[in-house]
């Protein structure tokens, strides 16, 4: 009996003991004092206590690098150039970052730890992007496994961004602490106190299931705006827009602002989907169309069809209708959202139909 | 993917049957198709040491078993209270109580086998099969269904240390359990087997056997090859 | 009490009584790790540093707190909280003062916890009666015994990748064998110490 309570003590007596050395080496070890962040050549500077990754100092500054896998490395977005203090190259980033990319000092932020005074770049665009709160303002089930999510802003109460830029948006996290996911803003430009988002649900996807679970009232966080897609200013380029599933998100919101800005303005939307349980805004197009004649909308299904469903439209996968309908040769911009087979089918056919490269934007779902 | 939900539905209202369709499946994995030593190649350190002499294995096979099983058992029964940080501590030190348990006992009741085991009964604690079953089946199924997996997989295991320390002890002593098979009136002992090069020499050709029977395929199973829509 | 000499501990650790070509230790971590020499030779360094020091911090706690107190049967758990702690505190100790030597090593480290040559050195240590300097000798010798084998068996498996191996040994087989022919060259040197 005495055996046994003697060994339960000093088995926990030796437990706790190495515990504690833990603790104070890690205190000692792993103490890294004040570092100096300097930004953009000195334009900004912070003081951050040693021993985070660069990711975490700059978001606790409000500088908010995108980052779609919550700093585990995963996802590449967060690059950003760091000049001197970084320490060597992580094998962890090698998948992201090419030679050229090395040579001017990019590194992955969540990778780099701040462990001296260190020097970095960011793009001017990344600055002003920041952090919003807003609440849902209402669901809509757009098809059996999408939603589209209508958030009215709290703080900041308005948000100016492009037309095809996204935000990325806080989720929790079962592992502890926070994911962001990145989605597109489908509501357009000039409605600027509410962000739409169009999100499917991905079987197993933490952010999505998240997103499928709120409610009217819930509050979430977001930050943004991010994104390169730029539409031109010049109204007689022809606007050539290609997507499939969530995809439609960021297109939406192009479409209805160049309507509003350019009523005149030739614009194509291309939308691929499997069958027509995935079909969704389709009607609100039609009317669009209606009263906008320069606008032409394609939906194309692609799985073979069931005998019950009625579809008079296209079949076929989207890019064999972009190669239909559009002719070679005009002056035109093309914005492409979906997963990356189809991005890449259709830039083969844009570029056989003249387009440049510099004139194709597209996100890879 | 279009609504096609492919979980089976548990046949709760029956209980768990060990040998019903459930219950065979989790058995005949743990003992042939995911054998432990041949597929995982998990536990070969004592795999090696103690195949010299049946008696070895067959008793290494048993303490391995209940350590295996137990802990499979009370891991199973305490995962959803265990915190994520300290977790692979915690099933270490269930793994370790209840080694210390078997090798106590030996001690006591079964000094000369303790001896010829030497220290690869504590080894059971590092031993990637009670590890790896706590870790890939414990830690996220029901305490009965993770007994018999512990059950199967330390069975499997036991088979396979009898089944070599017979062909070792036979060929390097021409005994089995200590009774004379091959005399040694003929056979001359290929003393060999019995020591360390023997080992793995067997082990090597047992691998050769049940990979040529079974083979590994080479790509991973599929599955999440549809785009991540 | 041993009364090897330390001299022939040492050596009869790294030859005679290879820890992994004699008893059997380390060879999971081994088979599931990469196959070049440079990563044995990383993993080989780790596992040493790691043996050394935990044989001799478990050794001082098994002689002077778990036997006096009677309470020898907790050694296993002791140990393996020893060596988890020691590596945790190695990973910190590398991070802070090496980055290179960290990003070299680090993957290592969370294999070397489960690496059952790490706790045999310290259960042999036990059952041999080594005294303080014997085990000071023996973590050496352990660990550079197994360096020596994984970087033999390395180098010899970087070889085999021009060799015709029949798809069933591929992979574990072949190194079985291997290991077991390595074996009885490493028998040949029994003759070399005649005090165990």
């Amino acid at each position: 009996m005495i055996s046994a309570a003697l060994a339960i003590a000093v088995t926990t007596g030796i437990f706790i003991a190495l515990s504690v050395l833990l603790l104070i080496a890690e205190r000692y070890l792993v103490n890294y004092g004040s570092c100096t962040i300097s930004l953009n050549s000195g334009s900004t500077l912070f003081d951050q206590p040693g021993g985070t990754t660069l990711l975490a100092a700059l978001y606790d500054h409000k500088v908010y690098v995108p980052s779609a896998c919550g700093g585990k490395g995963s996802c590449g977005f967060c690059k950003v150039a760091v000049l001197s203090g970084g320490g060597p190259l992580l094998p962890t980033e090698l998948p992201f970052v090419s030679r050229a990319e090395q040579r001017s000092g990019v590194r992955l932020a969540c990778q780099v730890k701040v462990k001296q005074d260190i020097a970095i770049q960011v793009p001017e665009a990344l600055l002003a992007v920041k952090e919003f709160r807003a609440r849902v303002a209402g669901i809509r089930q757009l098809t059996y496994d999408i939603k589209e999510i209508n958030l009215e802003l709290i703080e900041p109460e308005r948000i100016s961004h492009h037309p095809g830029q996204y935000i990325q948006l806080q989720a929790p996290d079962p592992d502890g602490g926070f994911i962001h996911r990145a989605y597109s803003i489908s509501s357009p430009v000039y409605e600027d106190t509410k962000v739409q988002l169009v999100v499917r649900l991905v079987p197993g996807g933490i952010a999505s299931a998240y997103v499928h679970l709120l409610a009217e009232g819930d509050e979430v966080i977001f930050t943004g705006p991010y994104g390169e897609f730029r539409v031109s200013d010049d109204p007689e380029r022809e606007i050539v827009l290609v997507g499939g599933g969530c995809g439609m998100a960021p297109l939406k919101n192009i479409v209805y602002t160049a309507e509003s800005r350019w009523p005149g303005r030739r614009l194509k939307l291309f939308f691929g989907a499997r069958s027509t349980r995935d079909i969704f805004y389709l009607d609100s197009y039609k009317e669009l169309m209606a009263d906008h004649p320069n606008l032409q909308v394609v939906y194309a299904l692609s799985d073979p069809l069931a005998p019950e469903e009625q579809w008079d439209g296209q079949t076929g996968f989207i890019h064999i209708s972009v190669d239909k309908y559009l002719d070679a040769g005009s002056k035109r911009q093309a914005f492409l959202c979906g997963p990356p087979p189809m991005i890449d089918a259709v830039m083969r056919i844009l570029k056989d139909k003249g387009m440049r490269e510099e004139d194709i934007f597209y996100d890879k779902f | 993917m279009a609504g096609s939900t492919t979980t089976a539905a548990p046949t709760r209202s029956r209980g768990f049957q060990p040998f019903g369709g459930k219950g065979r499946a989790i058995l005949l994995e743990g003992i042939y198709k995911a054998n432990p030593v041949t597929k995982q190649v998990l536990g070969i350190c004592i795999f090696l040491a103690v195949t010299n002499r049946v008696a070895n294995s067959l008793v290494m096979g048993a303490a391995l078993t209940f350590v295996t099983a137990m802990s499979n058992l009370f891991i199973s029964t305490l995962r959803n209270s265990i915190p994520r940080r300290i977790r692979m501590i915690a099933q270490v030190a269930i793994i370790a109580t209840f080694v210390i348990i078997i090798d106590q006992l030996f001690r006591g009741f079964y000094w000369s086998m303790s001896k010829q085991l030497g220290p690869y009964v504590a080894l059971i604690i590092t031993s990637c099969v009670v590890m790896g079953r706590a870790e890939a089946y414990a830690m996220q199924n029901p305490p009965l269904p993770s007994l018999l997996d512990g059950l199967a997989n330390g069975i499997g295991y036991a088979i396979i240390l009898v089944l070599i320390g017979v062909v070792r002890e036979l060929v390097g002593a021409g005994t089995i359990l200590g009774y004379t098979i091959l005399p040694p009136a003929w056979y001359v002992n290929n003393l060999i087997f019995l020591l360390a090069p023997g080992a793995f020499f067997t082990g090597g050709f047992l691998i050769w056997i049940l990979e040529t029977l079974n083979p590994t395929s080479q790509e991973p199973p599929a599955g999440g090859t549809e785009a991540k829509r | 009490m041993n009364l090897t000499p330390v001299w022939a501990v040492f050596l009869g650790s790294i030859f005679t009584n290879n820890i992994l070509f004699a008893s059997f230790l380390g060879m999971c971590s081994f088979l599931v790790c990469s196959n070049r020499i440079s990563t044995a030779i990383g993993l080989g360094s780790a596992v040493t540093f790691v043996m050394f020091f935990t044989t001799i911090i478990n050794f001082l706690i098994y002689r002077y707190i778990l036997v006096p107190l009677g309470l020898d049967f907790v050694s296993f758990i002791i140990f393996i909280a020893v060596i988890a702690a020691f590596v945790q505190f190695l990973e910190m100790f590398v991070e802070r003062f090496s980055p290179e030597l960290y990003y070299a090593l680090g993957i290592f480290l969370p294999l070397i916890t489960v690496n059952c040559a790490i706790l045999g050195a310290s259960l042999f240590m036990v059952i041999r009666n080594y005294d303080f300097g014997q085990t000071v000798f023996y973590g050496l010798g352990a660990g550079l015994g197994w360096f020596l084998a994984i970087a033999l068996m390395a180098g010899l498996r970087e070889r085999m990748g021009y060799s015709n191996v029949p798809v069933a040994l591929r992979r574990t087989g072949i190194i079985m064998l291997m290991a077991g022919v390595i074996a009885m060259t490493f028998m040949g040197f029994t003759g070399m110490l005649s005090t165990q």
